[in-house]
């Protein structure tokens, strides 16, 4: 398992600039611990990483959790999920991603890559990462409902 | 005035509409990749163009040099969530006029909209 603080949390300060910046809502960090379950919440963006170190990062969420942010985010009441809000919450975890790339980036150091975002739905799915690492779970409250940040990693150098 | 807003979100496309409607800019045209973007400004003619890095088919700053390429000078403003100095250095020198890093908030995109548009009409 090649999970490292330093990698977390870039993660974590992004969450906190999306929820400042475009959702204009309070949001707290709960527990961080190693992922136990496959499958946390209803629905779910995942997004690669790959270049210095390979990795993914995903975020799920409660359906209510999902329809309160994007309905935050366009400014108009969203009741149910559709493609409106997978799209959101794709954009949502590139931007997580996008942010946290910047700030494990180091001095000339080309760019890390990311993949284009994938959203999963429904309560039946398990999420698996092909490697022996494993899913760090950072848990957060907001106002707009709880959910959940994952990120797994690897270093190519090691 | 028209513009065309390039992103590969169709949220994202809807919250940048947006921003150029409280900008006074409401003929907007939409693409959702940077191949389709090239196709649309051989078409049409824009006032602006915000334009997405990340996305499939072609890529935002391979649409930057193609746009550049056949000559049009409109003020282009990427939007992305590349935030290294070495992509905004990459977008600049391809031709960007300017560049906002996702996530923003609303009044930084109106800003910036109104700001390149203001240097283009004096130019």
């Amino acid at each position: 398992m090649q999970m490292k603080v330093e990698n977390i949390n870039p993660f974590i300060e992004s969450v906190y600039d999306l929820f400042s910046t475009m959702l204009n809502a309070k949001v707290e960090r709960k527990t961080v611990g190693i992922a136990k379950t496959a499958n946390p919440r209803d629905i779910m963006a995942l997004i690669g990483i790959s270049g210095r170190v390979r990795g993914m990062v995903a975020l799920a969420f409660p359906v209510s959790t999902a329809l309160a942010m994007v309905s935050k985010l366009l400014g108009t009441e969203i009741k149910v999920i559709d493609d409106t809000v997978s799209d959101a919450i794709a954009e949502m975890v590139n931007i997580v991603a996008g942010g946290a790339k910047a700030r494990m980036n180091k001095g000339d150091e080309p760019p890390l890559d990311l993949s284009l975002p994938t959203v999963v739905r429904g309560g039946d799915f398990s999420v698996e990462y092909p490697t022996n690492t494993v899913w760090l779970e950072i848990n957060f409250d907001s106002e707009l409902g709880p959910f959940v940040l994952r990120v797994t990693f690897e270093s190519q150098k090691e | 005035m028209k513009a065309l807003v390039v992103d590969d979100s169709a949220v994202m496309r809807k919250v940048l509409i947006g921003a150029l409607s409280r900008a006074n800019i409401t003929d907007v045209d939409q693409a959702a990749d940077g191949a389709e973007a090239v196709q649309k400004v051989q078409e049409n003619d824009y006032d602006i163009i915000l334009l997405d890095w990340n996305m499939p088919n072609m890529l935002g700053i391979d649409a930057l040099k193609a746009i550049r390429a056949m000559g049009k000078t409109m003020p282009i403003i990427m939007v992305t969530t590349e935030a290294e100095k070495s992509r905004v250095l990459e977008a600049l020198k391809a031709g960007a006029t300017n560049y906002v890093i996702k996530p923003f908030e609303p009044n930084t995109i109106i800003g910036k909209i109104q700001e390149v548009l203001s240097k283009a009409k004096a130019q």
